[in-house]
């Protein structure tokens, strides 16, 4: 500071001279460019993002509809041996399979379509429809009635879109006769994979993922928040301490395929759970959730205020009074917040399951967190592998899916951090 | 000053934050029937020494206190002594007005009720209307107290948080500044309620306001450096200093 001209020989700044009215102007020029730089950044991600929904709801909204034809069905002409007193209950579906109803529905499609186009119109489901329809009303097997049923892979795919030549004529000679229309594909949402893409269904799938998140948050969640807990208000702060920092924050960045590789060796070679189940992927998705909970946790504790510690221990709450009644309502909406983003995380995973064998191809809804399942992404992945035309728009259906199912858990988990959020 | 034995006594008192002393060999007696002002240059180790004697210093991970601090003659850095209790018996009322983001009356009933100290809902209520009229904040928010604590004026926090420490019935209030984040107006009112809590409970009061010690206590203790350098009645520590650096200090010729 010395050699600094004493303020007397300072001559008056002159806020009016041309070079600072150049370097004002050149600073409103920075200022308006940097605002335009960040509106284009968010103009871009937004259409990116209306670009991703935007083409997945156009493919995969065929994904949730099917082709039917109209094709009449003689019950009083085809022999089926049913008894109308065993249609009641549990005991109608192995009476009507019993009684042959596949065998007389391909019947009627030779029937009505001839012998070539009726063997291979129809989906290998169609039967079942025609099941149901029994069910619900037993005096059809009395009658000629005209039913819609859902049409085969190719021409499902002809009747929506370009297809093979031959299934676009099918599908042509079908307009003409106004035999065909589209409905809501219920099976596609309330049953498993198939290998008939007309049957295959997300709800295995979903229910896997709902399976394997529940398992993933249960045991996450409190752990994570736990050893959040201890590491910020109990443990001592040392080269321990330290080393176990250290080690969190590399176990959050850790490839998520090593952890499939982990829960490979620990879950299913040393303790011996069962393959392809929502509980080893749960357990395995919770060790990748685990760290990224523990640091939001700790961050969301940290920035509680010291005072609102002070004013508890002043007034001689405990420390576990104080972590319950004062801390952990103000860190929550953290807490939550970096939840979500773990949760988020281990629902899109992939390659971790793969490891754990849930790729295999399962038909059935798992009933239980031990039963063999497969989840949301890894469907998505399976389906975008399979040779039929008919398995693309199920891939952006499963898509969609998995997308509302993201969305749905955020939105739960905002509105419960809005609720829990305090102003001060 | 008073006949029977002081509230507490504190000898031969040292602290250090890791290596740094920070307390050197500090003696006083805080008297039952008075207020004890405790004022020094800042950084002269006057608001640790308060934080000793209900244990707040306890929370700082590299602190270590070293001598005697008895309250009724019992050694509060005795393994047998329980800290909640002690922090409930010594209150503290914080140099920023702290109060819990919840409702006003949550901020007052939470200490009663963490202590157990109501048996019905009616009594919670009454400790809680008493504590605030003590505490001079009554007629101000009796109409909406299950407000935000947090809403109120920086005066009516600090009042609130006054009430707050004086809900558990403590028999020492520490208080560390209170006033020195509030305008002129709301500081005439806590040092009008620090005059009217006065004998009812021992209060230390740790400030950088030299008129302020001296309108609001009876005994003084001049703090310089980790030191105590004099202590003694207010007025003769305003009027008549025996030491020289405490004649400098309340002069203004340094601090």
């Amino acid at each position: 500071m010395s050699n600094a001209a004493p303020f007397s020989t300072r001559r008056p700044t002159d806020w009016a001279t041309p070079a600072m009215q150049s370097r004002v102007r050149r600073r409103y020029r920075a200022e308006r460019r940097f605002r335009l730089l960040g509106l284009a950044a968010v103009t871009l991600s937004g259409a990116f993002l209306l670009f991703l929904l935007g083409s997945m709801l156009l493919r995969g909204a065929g994904g949730f509809l099917e082709t039917r034809v109209a094709m009449p069905i003689d019950f009083a002409r085809a022999s089926l041996d049913v008894d109308p007193r065993r249609l009641q209950g549990r005991a109608a579906d192995l009476a009507l399979a019993g009684a042959g109803l596949e065998g007389a529905v391909d019947d009627a499609a030779v029937a009505a379509f001839g012998p070539d186009l009726g063997g291979r119109i129809l989906s290998d489901g169609a039967w079942l429809r025609v099941r149901e329809a029994i069910k619900d009303d037993p005096s059809v097997l009395s009658r000629r009635v005209v039913m819609s049923l859902p049409v085969a892979s190719p021409i499902d795919v002809a009747a929506k879109g370009p297809g093979s030549v031959e299934a676009e004529a099918v599908v042509a000679s079908l307009r003409s006769g106004d035999l065909l229309s589209t409905g809501l594909n219920r099976e596609f949402l309330l049953s498993a994979d198939s290998t008939d893409p007309t049957r295959a269904g997300i709800w295995g799938a979903l229910k896997g993922s709902i399976l394997t998140m529940l398992v993933t948050l249960l045991l996450a969640f409190p752990i994570g928040l736990l050893a959040a807990l201890y590491l910020e208000e109990y443990a001592p702060k040392n080269r321990w301490t330290d080393l176990i920092e250290v080690s969190i924050n590399n176990l959050a960045a850790v490839p998520s395929i090593i952890f499939g590789l982990l829960g490979l060796a620990l879950f299913l070679g040393t303790f011996g759970l069962p393959r392809s189940a929502p509980l080893v992927g749960g357990l395995t998705l919770a060790l990748l959730t685990m760290p990224v909970i523990v640091i939001a946790s700790r961050n969301a504790i940290k920035a509680v205020p010291p005072s609102i510690r002070d004013a508890a221990l002043g007034v001689g709450a405990s420390p576990i009074q104080v972590v319950f009644h004062h801390v952990l309502p103000l860190a929550l909406p953290g807490i939550l917040t970096g939840t979500i983003i773990g949760m988020a995380r281990a629902l899109g995973e992939t390659a971790p399951l793969l490891m754990i064998g849930m790729r295999a191809f399962i038909a059935a809804p798992p009933d239980g967190i031990t039963d063999p399942a497969t989840v949301l992404p890894v469907q998505v992945f399976l389906w975008s592998d399979e040779v039929g035309r008919g398995f693309v728009e199920k891939t952006s259906a499963a898509i969609v899916v998995l997308l509302v199912f993201l969305l749905a858990m955020n939105a739960l988990a905002i509105h419960l951090r809005n609720r829990f959020e305090t102003r001060w | 000053m008073s006949n029977h034995p002081p509230k507490i006594t504190a000898t031969h008192v040292n602290v250090w934050y890791g290596a740094k002393k920070a307390i050197d060999d500090v003696s006083i007696d805080i008297d039952q029937d008075s207020v004890t002002a405790l004022i020094g240059p800042s950084g002269c180790g006057k608001s640790t020494f308060l934080r000793t004697l209900n244990r707040m210093n306890d929370t700082v991970a590299n602190a270590r206190v070293q001598g005697d601090i008895r309250l009724d003659g019992e050694d509060i850095y005795s393994p047998d002594m329980d800290v909640v209790q002690l922090r409930a018996r010594v209150g503290m009322v914080f140099q920023k007005p702290n109060p819990f983001p919840k409702s006003i009356y949550e901020n007052v009933a939470y200490g009663p009720r963490i202590h157990g100290l109501a048996s019905s809902r009616s009594e919670l209520e009454g400790i809680v209307q008493t504590s605030l009229k003590r505490a001079g904040l009554w007629e101000e928010v009796k109409d909406r107290l299950s407000d935000s604590g947090t809403a109120l004026s920086g005066g009516q926090q600090q009042r609130l948080c006054i009430a707050r420490a004086i809900a558990v019935d403590p028999e020492v209030i520490l208080m560390d500044e209170p006033c020195s984040a509030l305008d002129p107006i709301a500081t005439a009112k806590i040092e009008e309620l620090i005059h009217a809590l006065k004998g009812r409970y021992a209060i230390a009061i740790v400030t950088h306001n030299m008129q302020q010690a001296a309108r609001v206590s009876q005994r003084t203790a001049f703090f310089h450096l980790g030191q105590l350098v004099e202590y003694g009645a207010t007025t003769e520590i305003f009027t008549n200093p025996r030491e020289e650096r405490t004649r400098d200090y309340i002069t203004g010729r340094y601090g």
